[in-house]
């Protein structure tokens, strides 16, 4: 397995370089049988990458140690499904996992070449680059087939125990399928400029694609961060850990992309600051890329770090110039005409919605490179933790929830007054109300107290759109108000698929609100003892253990309290893997609306062997995740093609042709669309 | 009445006694708070000293250069220093990287600065452009008036149903 996986790896290496080189000269030469020729090779190094896959899979599933790469991720008691993800669990293995989704999005790429075969060919070009950086990677620098020295061992060390959990065997492949996808609209939106493609085209082209990549780094940060919840037991979903900051930051340009393609679209404009935003969105992802696998900021995913940093820095440096080359050559063919009729327009909230998404993009790659600025220049490193994160992201957060409430509303070019109050006079009162009826019940912080208004505010503004459409619809189609608003939404998918995202958008704050209310409490408890948190009362039963082939569990069983009530037994744990000598916490979660009952059994405590369990009361947690669903069914909704419209078919009042036409028949008078269709 | 606040002394007297091996550390809010602000110096973890849980060790909670730091920010909140110098103290100890954020002077005074004066430049930035497009609206023609029913159907007929 590992001659053959190391062979079709150099195989995919060739084959890309070919594609990428006999590419470039037969554009340039504009030779359409070389090109074709790159075109198929390009293909063929999706077969060849997916061999070497397929062998590297293969040889975790047949215990074959003498594979360094396996006998470090994986061992013999470990369960199917984990050594299938061992695949992506290290270094090496997640590069190749990396090639391989890219060599496939590639491959359907240059599969559908006929939708535009010139600008298809160069996107297949510059993915052929891209594609070569990793095969070299894989081949030259962290080779998943490199072989063990010596003596082969009877076992592998094990999967990191961290990792051993349902969510991390599909968190890494989202995020890198959401990293990953960026290449493809990078590749058309740098192919077009290339090229001097005219018109948008490309836009249109690769809408689906941004959005298809944007909702897989969404999953995978949301997976991240339920993983991050459930199993390493400190209570947090969101740490501002150095790696959690690198797939934050091309989903803030992949947003604001996302957003400001609609003004190129609709009004022709911000053509050459959409090309930057996806330069900057794709040299962002090799960025997170490099910063998990270099080590150059410490952070909890340790366990992904070595020493190819410098092959990541060369790439970018080589990435970035090549965009700036062709950015500057032929930046000619991005100029528009910029207008804007009203500061009180779509066009103005789009500019500031970008705004606000490049600052806070700004901020989180500020606060994750300070420490390496600063012992650059004063040679003392400082320590920039989650404190300054929250306090320079929550007043941009909250800004942003604003923006999403009333940028949607704004019609294009302008605004009238009468609009404006029609929009937002009910929204936001019911938000101050809100803010009201919260300020009396004791939520007195600044910061939770404004995001609640917006979010209500927002909320309703949400509501009031589909409403107003739904309401059209109902009584023009005689349908009930719910028949409407899945008619409203079929209709033009992309703009109500929006609106449900931003209200997803909007649970995920209210939810993060909680977290200004947390409370916590940690306690050496032997059984028949009990811990206090929040209004429960944690009462210790008993401890025991297990263990199989893969692990030892140690577990506490408490009793929980509320007012005096038992209310649930719970039963946190912590598992001890031989194989690799790590230990994972398996958290207890008493989850509702309201708030998550959080516990974890600490261990025994090291200064006198009695067991600690510490407990969190967590408020609001679980509307983060079901935000975070909100959102992802919201892009879909917004992926799926619009439900074409009937033309209104109204009756002619005036008296037929000599009776050759029936009185009644129809003719079209009008389109039926949903109201404001046309955004 | 009487026997239901005196199981309520007894079942805080209960929860106080068995808190009373880890409630050597973090005895009042201000220590607490304290807590979040310094960093764990044991090495392996970057965590803060009151929030210290160390993934994947042998035990997850404080260790003990964590719970040496909490102890310590009990003794000097008793002794009533202030956050200043009790931060101060450790800062001397330990160095700048102590603090779980940057220190708000010398050179590290740029790590607040900027998350500042980026957005105000760009905001200003915005703002110029705006201006700049309204400008040059204003001097072209207003478009004339296009019936609804025909903008629809121009749009309908152009495919371009979508927002």
């Amino acid at each position: 397995m590992p001659l053959i996986g190391s062979f079709a790896l150099l195989l995919a290496l060739a084959l890309a370089a070919y594609s990428f080189i006999a590419g470039a000269m037969g554009l340039s030469r504009k030779d359409d049988r070389l090109v074709e020729t790159a075109r198929r090779a390009g293909i063929a190094s999706w077969a060849a990458v997916t061999i070497a896959g397929v062998a590297l899979v293969m040889a975790a599933l047949g215990n074959d140690f003498s594979v360094s790469y396996i006998m470090h991720h994986s061992n013999r008691d470990l369960p199917i499904a984990y050594k299938f993800a061992a695949l992506w669990s290290g270094q090496e293995g997640s590069l190749l996992f990396w090639a391989w989704l890219l060599s496939t999005y590639a491959l359907v790429l240059r599969l559908r070449y006929k939708v535009d075969a010139m600008l298809f060919n160069y996107a297949s070009v510059i993915i052929a680059a891209v594609q070569v950086f990793f095969f070299l990677l894989v081949n030259f620098a962290a080779n998943p087939f490199g072989l063990v020295s010596g003596t082969i061992p009877a076992d592998g060390n094990g999967l990191n125990p961290l990792l051993q959990y349902p969510e991390m065997v599909i968190h890494p492949p989202m995020l890198y399928l959401g990293y990953v996808g960026v290449t493809v609209p990078f590749a058309f939106a740098l192919g077009a400029l290339i090229m001097k493609y005219p018109g948008e085209k490309w836009i249109h082209i690769t809408r689906r694609w941004t959005m298809v990549a944007w909702l897989f780094l969404t999953c995978g940060i949301f997976l991240g961060a339920h993983w991050a919840y459930e199993v390493l037991g400190w209570g947090g979903y969101w740490g501002w850990d150095p790696v959690e900051n690198a797939s934050l930051l091309p989903w803030l340009t992949m947003t604001a992309f996302l957003h400001s393609v609609m003004m190129q679209e609709k009004r022709g404009m911000m053509k050459m600051w959409n090309m930057w935003l996806i330069f900057t969105t794709f040299l962002l992802a090799i960025f997170g890329t490099f910063l998990t696998r270099s080590g150059v900021v410490s952070s909890v995913h340790a366990f992904a770090q070595s020493s190819i940093g410098t092959w990541f820095v060369w790439f970018l440096a080589i990435a970035f110039a090549t965009c700036v080359f062709f950015f500057v050559r032929n930046r000619e063919t991005l100029r528009s005409e910029h207008r804007l009729e009203s500061l009180v327009s779509r066009e103005s909230s789009f500019l500031f919605n970008n705004l606000v998404l490049l600052v806070s993009c700004f901020a989180v790659l500020w606060g994750t490179l300070f420490p390496v600025l600063s012992e650059a220049v004063t040679g003392s490193k400082v320590t920039v933790g989650p404190p300054f994160f929250n306090r320079v992201n929550v007043p941009i957060g909250i800004f942003l929830v604003l923006l999403t409430g009333v940028g949607p509303l704004l019609a294009w070019r302008k605004t009238s007054l009468d609009a404006l109050q029609r929009n937002f006079a009910w929204p936001l009162a019911g938000g101050v109300l809100a803010g009201i009826v919260a300020f009396a019940f004791g939520f007195r912080q600044f910061y939770p107290l404004m995001c609640l208004i917006l979010s209500v505010f927002v909320a309703l503004t949400i509501f009031s759109e589909f409403y107003r459409g739904a309401r059209v619809i109902a009584a023009r189609e005689n349908i009930n108000l719910l028949s409407a608003i899945g008619e409203l939404t079929m209709r033009n998918t992309r703009r109500y698929g929006g609106y449900v995202i931003h209200f997803g958008i909007v649970l995920i704050f209210i939810g993060i609100t909680g977290s200004a209310f947390n409370k916590d409490a940690q306690a050496e408890l032997s059984v028949g003892q009990s811990l206090k948190v929040g209004p429960y009362t944690l009462l210790c039963q008993n401890f025991d253990s297990t263990a199989n082939d893969n692990y030892q569990s140690a577990r506490a069983t408490l009793e929980v309290f509320r007012n005096g009530k038992s209310e649930m037994m719970l039963y946190p744990e912590r598992r001890f893997f031989p194989a690799s000598g790590e230990t994972e916490t398996i958290v207890a979660i008493r989850t509702s609306p309201l708030r998550d009952l959080y516990v974890v059994y600490a261990g025994r405590s090291p200064q006198d062997g009695n067991p600690v369990i510490h407990a969190y009361l967590n408020p609001l947690v679980k509307w983060i995740w079901f935000g975070g669903i909100v959102v992802i069914l919201g892009t879909g909704l917004a992926l799926m093609p619009n439900r074409r419209t009937a033309l209104v078919l109204s009756t002619v009042p005036e008296k037929s042709w000599g009776g050759a036409v029936p009185a009644s028949a129809p003719t079209t008078g009008g389109v039926a669309r949903g109201a404001n269709a046309d955004d | 009445m009487i026997s239901r606040r005196a199981t309520l002394a007894m079942a805080i007297l209960a929860t106080l006694l068995c808190l009373a091996p880890f409630a050597s550390a973090q005895q009042t809010a201000r220590a607490k708070a304290l807590g979040l602000r310094v960093k764990c110096m044991c090495g392996g973890c970057n965590d803060a000293a009151g929030a210290c849980y160390h993934s994947g060790g042998e035990f997850s909670g404080p260790c003990e250069a964590a719970l040496g730091m909490l102890k310590e920010i009990d003794q000097r909140v008793a002794r009533n220093e202030s956050d200043d110098e009790i931060l101060k103290a450790f800062v001397k100890e330990y160095g700048p990287t102590v603090l779980m954020e940057p220190p708000k002077s010398g050179f590290d005074l740029t790590a607040w600065i900027m998350p500042v004066a980026v957005p105000l430049i760009a905001f200003i930035a915005v703002w110029e452009v705006v201006r700049r497009w309204r400008r040059r609206a204003a001097l072209l023609p207003p478009a004339p008036d296009v019936p609804a029913d025909l903008l629809a159907r121009v749009h309908h007929e152009a495919g371009r149903d979508e927002s």
